[in-house]
């Protein structure tokens, strides 16, 4: 598949949130996560983890055929590395307001999750090369932040609703979450591979 | 929270929505929400019993990744188990089964774990709370899967050992087949929150 038709269907047809389940649906206490930073910090990471896991797994776990241990091992360098990489952007902003600190704090919340660690696996394990697993994965980043994105706004426009009470809150998000999955799945990769080539 | 003080523990995933994206997509079976659910809940409860004397003899430095590289080893050794167990189970779970290690389950239960607060529960209330939450973890994840498959496929998928799973068939139809896909999932998990809700309501729990 083309670059773009990767791109598009990490971000589309196999939506880390909605389609995959990776990382969480939005709650109200979580600040920030649909902001610009948040964006570039899931791209960001994702590329980080991704590169490091592909290089893990391709050139050092699956000769040795060792390759289900690639977990174990991302746990023990890229979750490290991702964080040093997040401090030192924390350490070497100037403001607390810029976006580097914005990126380096949000990055490393992002480290440890099942959204990082999921599309890092699923990008080593997918058979793509490296930089279609780094294109990839920075999609899936982007794809997982629009769902974010939409939920958000759906849960704003639903604060102001008449809801009954029972499904204030956690349950419309999820039925919000499955209207939206309907409407992702449409945009299926062999769609997507037809409009864009092969 | 009062709930602490009574001893009631709430269901993680209906109220707190703990670990709800993974299990959408995992538990498209009765099978797999069993065998997804086990793994969460022994995963949560080994982190458990095992970070807070790991803690008393690890460098404060080395402690987060320890405790990261403990929950990925406990991930990888259910994997393993459920492979002997059942290959065809492993395969189903595909991609979810090393994440067990980033569960929303078990990052609470590092959480919880890993606390030096001395206002909240202690150790033996913290494992309490742990045990709990795994179980009705674990007894959601089995109820998730056997919802949508029973209404997907019409069908039930015993969790038997070998490199075949066997399948019942229960009904001749199948009336919500959307329910085995995650966007199904997501809905089935959003009434089941509002039943939950209206249950704990009835029972005169207010304020979860």
């Amino acid at each position: 598949m083309s670059y773009l038709g990767i791109v598009l269907t990490s971000i589309f047809a196999s939506n880390a949130l909605l389609i995959y389940g990776f990382g969480s649906i939005p709650e109200r206490e979580r600040k920030g996560s649909t902001s610009l930073a948040s964006a570039l910090a899931l791209a960001c990471v994702n590329v980080i983890a991704s590169a490091i896991l592909w290089l893990i797994h391709s050139l050092v776990l699956a000769p040795l055929r060792l390759a289900s241990l690639d977990i174990l091992f991302f746990a023990l360098i890229a979750v490290p590395i991702i964080k040093f990489i997040a401090r030192v952007a924390q350490q070497s902003s100037i403001k607390q307001d810029s976006i580097l600190f914005k990126l380096g704090e949000r990055s490393d919340d992002l480290a440890v999750g099942s959204l990082v660690y999921g599309i890092a696996l699923l990008s080593a394990r997918s058979g793509y090369g490296l930089l279609e697993a780094v294109a990839a994965s920075a999609a899936a980043g982007l794809g997982y932040w629009l769902s974010q994105f939409l939920l958000e706004a759906v849960r704003e426009r639903l604060e102001l609703s008449d809801l009954p009470t029972s499904f204030r809150g956690a349950p419309a998000m999820l039925l919000s979450a499955g209207l939206m999955a309907l409407a992702f799945m449409g945009l299926d990769a062999a769609l997507i591979k037809n409009l864009v080539g092969a | 929270m009062s709930y602490e003080k009574e001893g009631f523990v709430p269901n993680p995933i209906l109220t707190g929505l703990v670990g709800i994206c993974p299990l959408v997509v995992a538990a498209k079976s009765l099978a797999e929400g069993a065998a997804y659910g086990l793994g969460a809940a022994f995963c949560a409860f080994l982190l458990g019993l095992l970070i807070p004397p790991a803690r008393a003899f690890l460098p404060v430095r080395l402690q987060a990744p320890a405790s990261l590289a403990l929950s990925a080893a406990l991930a990888l050794i259910y994997s393993f188990c459920l492979e002997m167990y059942s290959s065809a189970l492993a395969a189903g779970l595909w991609i979810y089964l090393p994440l067990l290690a980033a569960s929303g389950l078990s990052l609470v239960a590092l959480r919880l774990s890993s606390s030096t607060s001395r206002s909240g529960p202690d150790g033996q209330s913290r494992l309490a709370v742990i045990a709990l939450q795994s179980a009705w973890f674990l007894v959601t994840s089995a109820c998730v899967g056997a919802a949508r498959e029973l209404l997907g496929l019409g069908t039930l998928t015993i969790p038997t050992p070998g490199p075949s799973l066997s399948r019942i068939a229960v009904a001749d139809f199948a009336p919500l087949r959307i329910l085995v896909t995650p966007a199904g999932g997501f809905i089935l998990l959003g009434f089941l929150a509002a039943l939950y809700r209206v249950t704990l309501r009835a029972s005169g729990r207010k304020g979860l």
